[in-house]
């Protein structure tokens, strides 16, 4: 198949991406195995409906799209009093053990086709480390690709009672001719009765194709909150995924796309209940212009023990074309009764009324459309921790209306 | 209440549907699904060559075709293995299409139908009665003002030699065609009885047509096939209910339903369905509404070991609508995957769906249903709303809706809930002097309210009834 990469790739580059890095021995042999696995692993799963694939992995020429060897980037790391954050090759010297104790803890680096290519081949990212009762605010991540490919992988540990900030923002440099790929790991360990707000603003170029897992365990009292959005990209899949593992543990899932052109947003939220009084909260809103299109799939699972389960999903797409599309499938998986679950979805048009009151009161119909589409974000924006996550993502939105 | 109660108890539930005749039958055919029983099947039926071949295009398509198991959450249906189940079996009586009086059926049959209600359904001016024991209608009553109207109602085989016409343009060919899953391939190969509705323009059927099927012989498949046709400005309500015995071997029952729903006619299809626990349910139910038609789907779907069933609906016309009830129960061992397909392929088509799911014993429901709404489907609507109730911590009850949405102009709304039988409600109507088991039936019997208000009064109490069966079990 023309689509996969991997017989392409060869140990000899796998080995020397770890050398380079200056990896110890388990490392490299994590990486090979997943190169190995390769040969038999799917691509991640879509939605097919009668007639429908809802979003074509398969169709990427991965081949062209992936240089191994090469991973041209910058990085900007902004830290905060008493939190580690680190490159890979720092982190391994000052925190060896706790990073062979905690990588891949939380995302199976052969889950599927494509995060097992971005185990074997990552070459940049960063390791955040927020040591026991540590309070840290606004850990800032910028990554400019300006490669062909960059493969990007990021570890998170929160220890007992800390709390943390991140932003991690993704943009592409210097334009480069043809496509370029993206791929991001994120691993949360959320431990007891720590706080980990981490959010992602993806502003990659409009030629690029992007695959994200970003995935945590939250352990008891503890809360981690996802805020995922995406603005750049031709193509994006990501899975933002949060187990619950603790008692009374939390998290929420906020997502924000606004897609135009030929933008492709493959969003899924997921959360599994594994633990007693554990509440998740799923918000996704996202705005289609031109011949946008996006796909959108949230799971509540709700296990066999999880007694006193709150759980609760909302998601609202904003079409503003005529070309765009857009599909949606909230699930709901339920084990245990003892369980309050809710999930709710709808897609619609900017609403003809509110859009008359403005004109009514003398706003021209234009600025009144784009005041009602930066509006419909607020409840997103209500949840960003990071001021400048959501200033950031309010200007791309704006920049995004008056193109 | 109390005296409800026991009326309930005095009809003797158990003993109405838990009951199993002597087999006798005049013809079986051969275990296995070949070529040569599709022949023997049809020559048998003395069909005409067009229906042949169409049987044997749609056997060639079913061996053709996998099995719809890589679904996420799909029952497990692998002990599906059609080639032990006897296709077809004809009752032993003389009339091959059906007798017209009650009293010509042999005793053994109306015993068995008694048991079910049908000639008091009967007798309470209902306008049609097909009742279907086994593979073939063995009762047709028409009333006679109907069929001086036009009105068709008659059992599918007789259709097919008395109206060829009509069956030939329709028989799966627009809205369930064979290829359109394995089932149905299955279905369109071997199918057997079921019934014809025809209902010319501008002619309202005022009183339901009712349909009752059962399966009555080990190792049975039934495979009814119904075709309804609602000409313009004609109204209609087609009944059609389901109960079979115990057995100690799997049976499966893959029905086909085509409705043909033309400009601005009105059709309601209610079926309330409670195959033994051992019945592999799975069926193809279709229908095509035309400008300003309005398509009623109802549902109970409380037996079977394992269903899947999707009733659609394609809104084909402009200002076509479609509503959809289902209600589905699953107690031990039972796995219920039902929900509703709806595509909008025209301007300002409306559509509702209300699901209602009860899981419990380690029970599994599942809601899986499909909105489409295609590129031109300005100002169409759909809003869609799923509630389940868990009684317990051994059943699952998962929802699964999928939503493609490619017209801008549409409003879209998706709402579910789950949660347990409310403790406050309970020690409500415990605090009113109910007992734990009469509250808990009352607020099941109030959950599923949206469904019995839609069906006659004698659905509505055998439906109570059958829950009320099921509830004793889970409460004892």
């Amino acid at each position: 198949m023309s689509t996969q990469v991997h017989t392409n790739l060869t140990e000899a580059q796998v080995t020397q991406i770890s050398e380079e890095l200056g990896e110890p021995e388990w490392l490299l042999d994590t990486r090979l195995d997943a190169l190995d696995a390769l040969g038999d692993l799917e691509m991640p799963e879509v939605i097919r409906t009668p007639g429908r694939d809802w979003t074509n992995l398969d169709a990427l020429d991965y081949e062209t799209l992936v240089d191994p060897l090469e991973w041209e980037q910058e990085k900007d790391r902004v830290d905060a009093d008493g939190v580690d954050v680190l490159s890979w090759s720092d982190a391994l010297d000052q925190h060896g053990d706790l990073i062979e104790e905690q990588f891949g803890s939380v995302v199976d680096s052969q889950r599927d086709y494509l995060t097992a290519l971005s185990t074997a081949l990552f070459s940049a990212g960063t390791v955040i480390y927020v040591p026991e009762g540590v309070d840290a605010e606004d850990v800032k991540i910028r990554t400019t690709m300006n490669s062909r490919s960059l493969f990007n992988y990021t570890l998170v540990v929160a220890e007992e009672s800390s709390s943390v900030t991140i932003l991690e923002r993704q943009t592409t440099g210097e334009k480069l001719d043809g496509d370029q790929y993206y791929s991001g790991v994120v691993e949360v360990v959320a431990e007891e009765n720590s706080s980990v707000q981490y959010g992602t603003l993806q502003n990659l170029d409009d030629d690029s194709y992007n695959f994200q897992v970003k995935r945590g365990h939250a352990d008891t009292y503890a809360t981690l909150d996802w805020i995922e959005g995406n603005i750049g990209s031709r193509l994006t899949k990501t899975n933002v995924e949060t187990r619950l593992l603790g008692d009374s543990s939390e998290s929420k899932i906020v997502g924000a796309f606004f897609g135009h052109e030929d933008q492709h947003f493959d969003i899924a939220s997921r959360v599994w209940h594994e633990a007693e009084h554990t509440t998740a909260d799923l918000i996704t809103r996202g705005v289609l212009d031109d011949a946008a299109r996006s796909v959108y799939e949230g799971v509540q699972d709700v296990g066999r023990e999880a007694w006193d389960t709150s759980s609760y999903q909302r998601e609202n797409t904003l079409m503003l074309s005529e070309e765009s599309e857009a599909d949606a499938s909230p699930k709901l998986i339920i084990n245990n009764h003892d369980t309050e679950a809710s999930h709710s979805a709808t897609v619609g048009q900017v609403d003809a009324e509110e859009l008359f009151y403005m004109t009514s009161r003398g706003v021209d119909p234009e600025s009144a459309k784009n005041m009602l589409v930066e509006g419909f974000f607020v409840p997103v924006f209500d949840e960003i921790a990071v001021d400048e996550l959501r200033e950031d993502l309010d200007d791309l939105i704006v920049e995004r209306l008056q193109a | 209440m109390s005296s409800d109660q026991d009326h309930l108890k005095e009809t003797d539930t158990e003993a109405r549907f838990e009951f199993k005749k002597e087999e006798k039958s005049a013809f079986e055919a051969e275990k296995g699904l070949t070529e040569e029983t599709i022949r023997v099947i049809s020559e048998d039926k003395d069909e005409p060559e067009w229906m042949l071949e169409r049987r044997l295009r749609a056997l060639e398509q079913y061996h053709e075709m996998p099995m719809p198991d890589d679904w996420p959450g799909a029952p497990d249906i692998s002990e599906v293995d059609v080639d032990e189940i006897v296709p077809y079996i004809r009752p032993d009586i003389e009339t091959r299409g059906g007798v017209d009086d009650w009293n010509d059926l042999p005793e053994e049959i109306q015993d068995t139908f008694d048991k079910l209600g049908i000639p008091e359904a009967e007798k309470n001016a209902l306008s049609g009665v097909g009742a279907q024991y086994e593979s073939e209608i063995v009762y047709q009553n028409m009333q006679e003002r109907w069929e001086e109207k036009g009105v068709i109602f008659c059992d599918m085989d007789k259709a097919v030699q008395e109206h060829e016409e009509i069956v030939e343009e329709y028989f799966m060919t627009k809205a369930v065609p064979p290829s359109d899953n394995k089932f149905a391939a299955l279905h369109g190969a071997i199918w057997s009885g079921g019934s014809f509705v025809y209902v010319p323009e501008d002619t309202t059927v005022d009183m339901p047509v009712q349909a009752y099927f059962r399966m009555n012989s080990d190792g049975m498949g039934q495979f009814e096939h119904t075709l309804i046709i609602a000409e313009e400005g004609s109204e209609v309500h087609y009944i059609e209910g389901c109960s079979a015995p115990k057995y100690s071997e799997f049976n499966l029952h893959s029905g086909g339903v085509e409705v043909f729903v033309k400009e601005g006619a009105h059709v309601q299809y209610s079926t309330v369905q409670n195959w033994s626990k051992n019945t592999y349910n799975l069926n193809t139910k279709r229908a095509i509404a035309e400008a300003d038609a309005t398509m009623e789907w109802v549902s109970g779907s409380m037996g079977s070991k394992a269903t899947m069933l999707y009733p659609s609906t394609i809104l084909k016309g402009p200002g076509a609508t479609d509503n959809h009830i289902t209600i589905a129960m699953a107690g031990e061992g039972q796995d219920i995957d039902t929900g509703a397909k709806v595509y909008h392929n025209a301007p300002d088509t409306k559509s509702t769906i209300e699901s209602k799911s009860i899981a419990k014993d380690g029970g599994r429901t599942n809601y899986r249903g499909l909105v489409h709404m295609a590129n031109g489907a300005e100002g169409a609507s759909t809003s869609v709303e799923c509630d389940a109730l868990m009684f317990d911590n051994d059943s699952t009850s998962d929802t699964m809706p999928y939503m493609e949405i490619q017209e801008n102009e549409v409003d879209v709304a998706h709402e579910a809930t789950v949660g347990k039988i409310g403790d406050e409600d309970v020690f409500y109507l415990q605090s009113r002097g109910l007992d734990d088991d009469d509250a808990k039936q009352m607020i099941v019997a109030g959950f599923i309210e949206p469904l019995t208000e839609e069906l006659p009064i004698e659905y509505a109490v055998e439906m109570n009834r059958l829950i009320e069966l099921e509830m004793e079990g889970s409460l004892g």
